[in-house]
């Protein structure tokens, strides 16, 4: 059974619990990582969840000049691996739709990686604007 | 598949494996410098220093990690006395090239050096010669940089100590520099490194520069991908992204006014 990270912009109250569930979910050494999923807000109480699609044909790894972003077999997503990373920054432009970002200080590029199969956004998303489910 | 023994503890590696892959896989804590995961491993920094035993043998003997190979049987120790020894022989010199670096001072303090026992180089910058920038910029395939001179007079420069020509400033040689010894300075849409001055692009919505032209034009011509992708920075892309789903969703909203979902 194939499960997808799915976004609902209709259901997203703005909260941004998402965004703090991830940044401590990336939580390094007892510091919150900078949040993988970015809440935007588009029109007066319009909010929309930003966040990696993981698309099959993706611009960041065949940005990529080292093979650093590769699809992880069992989770289905695009992971990046920092000790391969050469911090050149290419993936983060070539991405159209912004999912990627790079955390300072250790400029390291970072993205969604689903939490490796248990996305805390999803988890914690009160409206089920942000849903992992089966298809 | 063989196995081996890191410090008494019985490991099973895919053949091929690095002793530092294998260590490390086992958590094991290995120093390393001049190592990175994107390129060929080197032995310049003799900093990952193990001590082995082959079977069969009763002498044991040190070897860099990084670039021997695990095989069947071996007995590895990578904090044995003959290892620390080595290892802070290793900083001590390290610290008497670059004593102002606070990378090699913190790595020699945790090896118990405050102080070389060498005098100490005061005139030399902070380059410990373990050539990662030569290699990941001939890895990417510019070879813009290289060692130049012999012995002590060894350094790291471009072709004639010129601003080098074949180089993109994609500044990858900068920040995978161990000691953070490669100056690049980004100001007013320029980025300067090596002496030589780069035009950035530039978010055509917020103007924020993110990349040099000469590395997006590098990027574009061997990844295929449509230079129309580096025209927004991250932050553009993102609000143009949820202005677009949410079109895509209600496209009667006002939201959707102006987006071509």
């Amino acid at each position: 059974m194939t499960r997808m990270l799915t976004v609902t912009p209709t259901r997203c109250i703005g909260c941004r619990t998402c965004e703090v569930a991830c940044a401590f979910r990336h939580a390094e050494q007892g510091v919150p990582g900078r949040s993988r999923v970015q809440v935007r807000n588009v029109d007066r109480d319009v909010w929309v969840p930003i966040l990696c699609l993981q698309c099959d044909e993706a611009a960041c790894v065949k940005a990529c000049p080292v093979f650093a972003l590769w699809r992880d077999q069992d989770t289905g997503a695009i992971v990046v691996k920092e000790d391969r990373c050469i911090r050149c920054n290419a993936c983060v432009p070539a991405c159209p739709f912004g999912n990627l970002a790079v955390e300072h200080p250790k400029q390291a590029v970072i993205k969604c990686d689903i939490c490796g199969g248990d996305p805390a956004c999803a988890q914690f998303c009160p409206t089920q604007a942000l849903e992992y489910r089966e298809y | 598949m063989l196995n081996l023994d890191i410090n008494g503890r019985r490991v099973t590696v895919r053949k091929g494996t690095t002793l530092l892959a294998a260590c490390r896989e086992a958590g094991f804590e290995v120093p390393t410098l001049c190592h990175h995961e994107a390129l060929e491993p080197y032995g310049a920094c003799r900093l990952c220093v193990v001590e082995v035993r082959e079977p069969g043998r009763a002498k044991s003997r040190i070897v860099t990690a990084c670039n021997y190979p695990a095989k069947a049987g071996l007995q590895v120790e990578t904090d044995s006395e003959a290892v620390t020894e080595t290892r802070r022989e290793v900083l001590d010199l390290l610290l008497a090239r670059c004593p102002a670096s606070p990378e090699i001072r913190k790595l020699a303090a945790a090896q118990g050096i405050h102080r070389s026992s060498y005098p100490p180089d005061q005139n030399r910058d902070n380059c410990i010669l373990c050539g990662l920038c030569v290699r990941i910029c001939d890895h990417l395939g510019y070879s813009a940089i290289s060692q130049a001179g012999r012995g002590p007079a060894r350094e790291i420069a471009p072709p004639l100590k010129q601003p080098p020509p074949d180089c993109v400033g994609c500044g990858s040689c900068a920040r995978i520099c161990p000691t953070g010894n490669i100056p690049m300075v980004e100001r007013n849409g320029m980025r300067r490194i090596w002496d030589r001055d780069f035009e950035m692009v530039k978010c055509s919505q917020c103007g924020r520069a993110f990349i040099t032209k000469e590395y997006m034009a590098s990027r574009v011509k061997d990844s295929g991908l449509p230079e129309s992708h580096f025209e927004l920075c991250d932050e553009c892309s993102r609000v143009q992204t949820a202005k677009t789903m949410y079109a895509h969703m209600v496209p009667a909203s006002p939201a959707a006014k102006g987006v071509t979902p």
